[in-house]
This record gives structure tokens, C-alpha cells and sequence, in this order.
């Protein structure tokens, strides 16, 4: 029984895909700002800025899967699920995004199991996104050539990249994990267990 | 490229992409780039549709010359370039390789989407890489969706607008009602699915198995020994 408990059930599985197509979605309609602010850095050498601002929005899917199903590897296969999304929808930036996954997942999980599962609250999510961002921006020195980098910049950037993860995957999904706890849909997931739930919403009463 | 395997060619292509990122030279990269054009030109796709794809990717590849040519590691510092770069160490030469690496990376990720399949994609992953079934189901629920949470979200947005209120595209007071979509879509779709037989448990069989034939393999030898070989020969 307890096997059968462990294994995903389809209904996880797509839940955590369909969050990493949310937060691709959501992604979308902050890249174009992202591209603008990037090319209006590029004279001064600082385009890369304009994409670490959004840059936590990567991490989100994982962050907030974990924090509501609550079970070992969630963060690792949803953020992974989210990057397959990504090879699916074409991603500019090369076939190595499930690789990229995989790392980004590997931080916040990283975190996750550090606390043992037991700890879901603004710090471990946080802390898991800004595991993700150390995570990716060490693979990134190699992969993207930030080796040959001033020092100073790369400092800057991962600042800027640290801020947005703690931002977007950690306040962010936690105040939005916490909203989705309230409405009662998530009553069959671990968040639900603990939470203060309202009324339910329900589209079938209206 | 239409026709090969899905598996083999987003294998052999990472190979190829993780070649590039260890040999650091604009010239492989700029080539990569060059012939990743051609062929998905060759492959149909209208020069329209892909100059459109290309215009974020030429800005940011742009981006990353500036950044390259006047954020260069100086000699007095931990870093030095010349230790990572083939074709020299000057600040241009480093922003000419930054550049060249978004155009390669960005080039081979779109010759693999432009010429793929999504749904042979997921079928081949699982048939070929053993992608478990439960995943494979997900990702393609996941996929169908994806038109429609694009819309959702516009609509969520829209809502607000039109309420007078004004709201920051990741606030939680906008994700949250796209969120509860989600759950809801997520539960109903996994019934659905389920009751067509396709459960994380039964095994189902394929009325067109995906199969890797000769061209797969001499595609991947092509990419992952004899590209390879052809660089470290030059070097």
C-alpha cells in the first residue's frame, strides 16, 4: 500500500505539467519586457540584465508544484516537465533546456529535502529558488561562456538573478500557493490538508 | 530532417550543441548556425515564419557582443579569456564568440522544433528513451492545454483591466484564478484521460510503432563522431 502511495498518479503528473504551461505562458508575456529592457542595455554591455530581472519566473512551476503536492521529487520532474514544454514549444535557447531543467529542478529540490519535506514556508522557498538560480548560473559559466566575463559583471548578474528567484519562485508562489489553498480546489493535495479553506469555488453554481 | 527519429535526432543534435560549448570558436558556431538555417529551409518552413523567430535571437545575440566586447575578463583578474578562447583574447574576438554562441544554440534548438513533430516527439521519447508512460501522457495533456492557458491568461488580465484594477503580470492576484483553472483542468483531464484507457498502469499498444531506421543512424554517427573528429582534426 505504501508503494502505491509513492507512485505518481496521472492526475499529479499533469497537474505538474500544466503548471509548467503556466508559468511558460506567464513567461511569455513578460519575455517581450524583458527583450526591450534587454536592448535598451545592450550599448552599455548590460542586455543580460534584462532577462536575470525575470529570471526567477523560470523557477516557479517547481517551487510551487513542490509547495502544494509535497512529495519527494516534485520540484525536480515538474521543473523538468516545464523544460520539455519548452523543447516542445521551441526554445531559443538550444536542445540543452531539459539539461537546464534538470539543474534548475536539481537546486530547489536540493532545498526541499535539506528540510526533510517538512518545512513549506517562505524561507524554504526562497531558499529553493535561489538554489536554482546558483545551480544554473555555474552551469551557465561554461555552457553560455560567462567564464570569459568580468568578475564584476557576473557578480552583478547573479545578484540581480538571486533577488528575482527569492521574488518570483519564493514570496510570489508561496502568497499564490497559499490563495489557491483558500479557494479549496487543492483539498485533495498536501497544502490542502493545511489549510484555512473558505468556500469553494465552483464554475458549476454559477 | 522531417523524417528522422525525434529521439535520435534530439540526441544526436545535443551532441552536437554540447561540442560546440566545449570548443568556444565562432567559426563552428557561426557554421552551425549557417547550415541549421539551410536545412530548415530545405524542410519547408517559409523564410517568413523563421526571420520572425529570429529577430529576439538576433537582439540578444547582439546583447551578448556588447556585453562580451566591454565586459572581457582583464588578465589581473582569476579569469583570463585567452585560457578559454581559441581565436585570441581580444574583447572583440570574445563578443564575436559570445554572439555566435546564441546564434548556434538558438539555430540547432529551432532546426529541432521546426522540423519535429510534437506528438511523434513524445511517442518516440517514450519509445525510444523510456520515458515512462505516465510522463508521456502528461506532457501531451500538457501540450494540448497550452493554447488555451495562453488565452486564459490574456482573459484573466483583461478582466482586471476592465474592473479598473491594475495588476502587475505576475501578481498573485492574477495567477491565482489562472491557478485554480489549472487544478480544475488538471483533475478533469486526468479523469478523461484515464477512462480512455490511458492510466498511469495499462499498457497499450501502438498501431504505428515508432522505429529508428538507417538514415537515423547515419544521422547520428554524422553528428556525434564524425562533426566531432572533423573539429579536433582543424584544432
Amino acid at each position: 500500500m505504501a508503494k502505491e502511495r509513492k507512485a505518481w498518479e496521472l492526475k499529479d503528473v499533469i497537474m505538474m505539467a500544466i503548471l509548467g504551461v503556466v508559468f511558460a505562458a506567464v513567461y511569455m508575456a513578460v519575455f517581450q519586457g524583458g527583450l526591450a529592457l534587454s536592448t535598451a542595455l545592450t550599448p552599455f554591455g548590460l542586455a543580460n540584465f534584462g532577462f536575470e530581472i525575470i529570471y526567477g519566473v523560470w523557477f516557479m512551476a517547481a517551487t510551487l508544484a513542490a509547495y502544494i503536492i509535497r512529495k519527494p521529487g516534485v520540484a525536480l520532474i515538474t521543473e523538468m516537465l516545464a523544460s520539455a514544454i519548452e523543447l516542445l514549444m521551441g526554445n531559443s535557447g538550444g536542445l540543452t533546456v531539459v539539461l537546464t531543467g534538470f539543474i534548475q529542478g536539481l537546486g530547489a529540490e536540493a532545498v526541499f529535502a535539506a528540510f526533510r519535506y517538512r518545512k513549506w514556508n517562505i524561507i524554504s522557498m526562497v531558499l529553493a529558488g535561489i538554489a536554482s538560480a546558483l545551480l544554473i548560473f555555474c552551469y551557465e559559466l561554461y555552457y553560455l561562456n560567462y567564464i570569459t566575463l568580468s568578475p564584476s559583471l557576473l557578480i552583478g548578474q547573479l545578484s540581480v538573478r538571486f533577488i528575482s528567484a527569492a521574488l518570483f519562485s519564493g514570496v510570489v508562489c508561496t502568497l499564490s500557493g497559499n490563495a489557491l489553498a483558500r479557494t479549496g480546489v487543492v483539498r485533495n493535495y498536501a497544502i490542502g490538508a493545511s489549510a484555512d479553506i473558505g468556500r469553494v469555488y465552483d464554475e458549476e453554481e454559477e | 530532417m522531417r523524417s528522422l527519429n525525434p529521439a535520435c535526432k534530439f540526441l544526436s543534435l545535443l551532441a552536437v550543441t554540447m561540442i560546440l560549448a566545449s570548443i568556444r570558436d565562432p567559426f563552428w558556431n557561426l557554421s552551425a548556425f549557417a547550415i541549421s538555417m539551410l536545412l530548415i529551409l530545405a524542410s519547408g518552413v517559409k523564410p517568413k515564419t523563421l526571420l520572425l523567430l529570429l529577430v529576439p535571437v538576433f537582439l540578444a545575440a547582439i546583447g551578448m557582443f556588447f556585453t562580451g566586447y566591454r565586459f572581457t575578463a582583464e588578465s589581473a583578474m582569476p579569469v583570463r579569456p585567452d585560457a578559454f578562447l581559441i581565436a585570441g583574447n581580444s574583447h572583440i574576438m570574445n563578443g564575436i564568440t559570445q554572439l555566435s554562441r546564441v546564434l548556434a544554440y538558438a539555430g540547432i534548438g529551432y532546426l529541432f522544433a521546426l522540423t519535429t513533430d510534437r506528438i511523434i516527439m513524445v511517442r518516440s521519447f517514450q519509445k525510444q528513451l523510456h520515458l515512462p508512460q505516465v510522463f508521456a501522457y502528461g506532457l501531451l495533456a500538457a501540450w494540448g492545454i497550452f493554447p488555451h492557458m495562453a488565452l486564459e491568461y490574456r482573459r484573466t488580465k483583461a478582466a482586471f483591466r476592465a474592473r479598473g484594477i491594475k495588476v502587475f503580470p505576475i501578481s498573485p492576484s492574477l495567477l491565482a484564478p489562472l491557478l485554480v483553472k489549472s487544478v480544475r483542468w488538471s483533475e478533469e483531464l486526468s479523469i478523461a484521460m484515464e477512462s480512455k484507457g490511458f492510466s498511469a498502469k495499462a499498457e497499450r499498444t501502438d498501431a504505428m510503432p515508432i522505429q529508428i531506421h538507417k538514415r537515423d543512424v547515419a544521422f547520428t554517427v554524422l553528428c556525434c563522431l564524425i562533426l566531432p573528429a572533423t573539429a579536433i582534426l582543424t584544432h
